[in-house]
This record gives structure tokens, sequence and C-alpha cells, in this order.
């Protein structure tokens, strides 16, 4: 019934959507593309999103391991939190030997429709943004990170 | 759980290695050797199953004669007995003894064919589902390992800087900040109504004659005359707002 999305033909439809009225979207090609969605309303928060086989997964950065303060606190707080943020899950991911990396996610079916998706991407960003709020105390204030906003 | 065990092992290996991404081939092996032993096993559960389905036919094929023969059998023993021929009834009884004997064990052993067929039938859909999640599994560490690349070339992006790469964190504060400036601008905007307020409320007092009116020719010309008459500067405009917030 319905089609299986590629990450090629989910991109063309993301930009014939409303949602390119609200960001950029990016085709990032390659042998395993994937697209990258920044929407103004989420700070414009890059969320990602690949394609593989009958899953799609939308996912974004939320803060690599070094910038927290305590970690195994931290982890626990994030294991607390999934169950209760029923859509989207914290995970972590290694970018290079010894720079971890945590990041939001949520899994759908390659076969999902549009508007579902798109419900996807804007949840997960929205849910990144809270996320970022309620664990800024668990964070290492960087000064790289700082935007130097006054209060 | 013997699968999630097997992936676990390997990130472990894999930390103490120090080596390439968590998600890597290894994982991706494993899953493939996994759907490879439950394809071979749902192909052998079919293989039974079409064998199992065609003894069944042959053992059901062989029932039915019996039973019509049964049936001839007792038809015969009844007209015999109805004759008197008790001899010859008591021969077909004989007969139709060992008939039913017979139908009585194929019976049996239909019952036995039926209860293996569903249980052939039960582990197929069983290995079809492990191999549909295997491949689900399969799709979700090539979705992480596709995530994992993709943030990895953020990140390489930000790798000569000392910046961290562009996440939530950073996201929330452009959106504090743009809050901010909202803010900021709706201040502004309802200061600028309030004082547009004023203006009116100002006007309306100088035309109710309430309030000197500073910029009329009259009040100049008075005001020169009495610099004039008191022969003293008089105090000079104030530029300055009072006590302006240092910004």
């Amino acid at each position: 019934m319905a089609v299986q999305w590629t990450t090629v033909a989910l991109y063309e439809a993301l930009i014939a959507s409303e949602l390119n009225l609200e960001g950029k979207i990016e085709l990032n090609d390659g042998l395993e593309p994937n697209i990258s969605v920044q929407l103004a309303e989420f700070g414009d928060l890059p969320v990602q999103i690949t394609v593989s086989g009958a899953q799609l997964m939308v996912s974004s950065a939320l803060w690599e391991a070094s910038q927290v303060k305590d970690l195994a606190h931290f982890n626990e707080l994030a294991l607390k939190l999934n169950p209760v943020n029923a859509l989207s899950n914290i995970g972590l991911i290694t970018l290079t030997p010894g720079r971890d990396l945590y990041i939001m996610f949520g899994e759908l079916s390659a076969s999902s429709e549009l508007p579902h998706i798109i419900e996807e991407i804007r949840v997960l960003a929205d849910n990144t943004i809270e996320a970022a709020d309620v664990f800024s105390d668990q964070l290492i204030a960087s000064p790289a990170n700082s935007t130097g906003a006054a209060k | 759980m013997s699968l999630w065990r097997k992936i676990f092992t390997m990130f472990r290996a894999r930390a103490t290695e120090a080596g390439e991404a968590v998600v890597d081939a290894n994982a991706l092996r494993i899953l493939d050797q996994e759907i490879r032993d439950a394809s071979e096993a749902l192909r052998k559960s079919r293989d039974d199953l079409t064998t199992m389905m065609a003894q069944r036919k042959l053992s059901f094929n062989k029932v039915q004669p019996k039973q019509n023969k049964i049936a001839e059998y007792s038809g015969f023993i009844e007209q015999l007995l109805d004759r008197g021929d008790e001899a010859l009834a008591r021969e077909v009884a004989q007969k139709l003894a060992d008939l039913e004997r017979e139908t009585e064990a194929d019976v049996a052993l239909l019952g036995q064919y039926d209860s293996n067929i569903d249980v052939l039938k039960k582990s197929i859909l069983q290995a079809e589902g492990t191999i549909s999640r295997l491949k689900q599994q399969v799709d979700s560490v090539k979705a992480t390992e596709n995530v994992q690349r993709a943030q990895a070339a953020l990140a390489s992006q930000h790798s000569g800087t000392n910046t961290a790469l562009r996440t939530a964190t950073d996201s929330l504060e452009r959106i504090k900040q743009k809050q901010l400036e909202r803010a900021a601008k709706f201040d502004a905007a309802k200061e600028l109504e309030h004082f547009g307020g004023d203006q009116d409320l100002q006007a309306k007092l100088a035309n109710a004659g309430l309030l000197e009116d500073h910029s009329s020719a009259d009040s100049v010309l008075a005001r020169f005359k009495s610099r004039a008459s008191l022969s003293a500067p008089a105090a000079p405009l104030r530029l300055d707002k009072p006590s302006s917030d240092k910004s």
C-alpha cells in the first residue's frame, strides 16, 4: 500500500512541502545520503533524516560527552527521561575515537506518510531544545559555545 | 537475547580497542549471519511442512476407500444376517474388524500429522517474524551508522577550531536570544504606544489650557523678556535625559 521512501525521494518531497518555507533543507549526497533540516522556529537546530531500508531515522545532536559535567549522573537522568519522553530517545554515538556525541533520535517506518515525518521532525527538534533547556545545568559552560548574550 | 549479547560483546571489544566507530561492519556481519541462520531454519521448516502435508494427503486418501469399504461390508453383514447366512456374515465381520482397526490407526496418524503441521506452521510464522525483526535491526544499525557519519562530517567541519559542533545548546541559546529580542521589541512597541497615549493626553491638557505651551511664540518671547530683565542666562536646555541608564 504505502510506498517506502528513499532518502532522495523524501528530500524532494520535503523541499516541496510547507517545511521548506520554515527553514533550510539540504541533501548531503553520497553513498548513504542524508537530509539535514534546520528550522528557524527551533533555533536552526540541524536535524538529520536518513532512510535505511524499512526504517527512517530522525536525529539531532544534543552535545558532546566532553561537555557534560558528570557523565554518570547525566546518563542516569537521560535514562530516566527516556520512558517519559515517549517520542524521542537519547542516545550516544562515537564521532571519532574518544569523541562521543549525545543525540536525540526517533524512528519511523520508511513507509510513513509525509505529514507524519514532518511532525516527527518538529517533535524531535522541540524535544531536543527542551532537553537543552532542562539539562543546561548538567553541562560545562563552554566559552566556545556561548553567544555572549547578555541576560 | 543472544543477538544482543553478541552485539554488546562486540561493542566492548571495540571500546577497548578504541578503534573505529561503535557501530561498524561487525554488527552488520553478526546480523547478517543471524538472518541467514533464520532463513535456513525457515527454509527447512517449509520443506518439512510440504513433506508433512503430502504424507497427510496420502494417508487421508487411503482412509476414504477403507471407510467406503466399511460401509459396504456393514451393509453386507446386515443383509446376510437377514438371510440367516451367519457363516458368511462372520467371515465378512472378520474383514470388517480388520478394516476398522486399520482405519482407526490411520485416523490416529492423520491426527498426528495435523498436530505436526500445526507446529510447523507456527515455527514458520515465528521464523518469519525473527527474520523481519533482524532485518529491522540491520536497518537500525545502518541508520545509526548513517547518523554517525553525518554527525562526524559536521564535526570535522569544526575540527580545526576549538568550537564544539553546533548542537542543541547553541540552538537553545539562539531561541532565547530571539525571544529576548522579540520581548525587547514588544516592550519598545508598548513604550511607544504609551508615549503616544501620553502625547495625546498632553495635547488634551494643553487644549484645556492647563499646560504651559512651551513652543508657542508667546512663551518664547516671554522667556527672552524674562532673561533680559534678569540679565542672567536662563537655565540651558537640558540635553541629557534625566538619569539615563548605563547601557
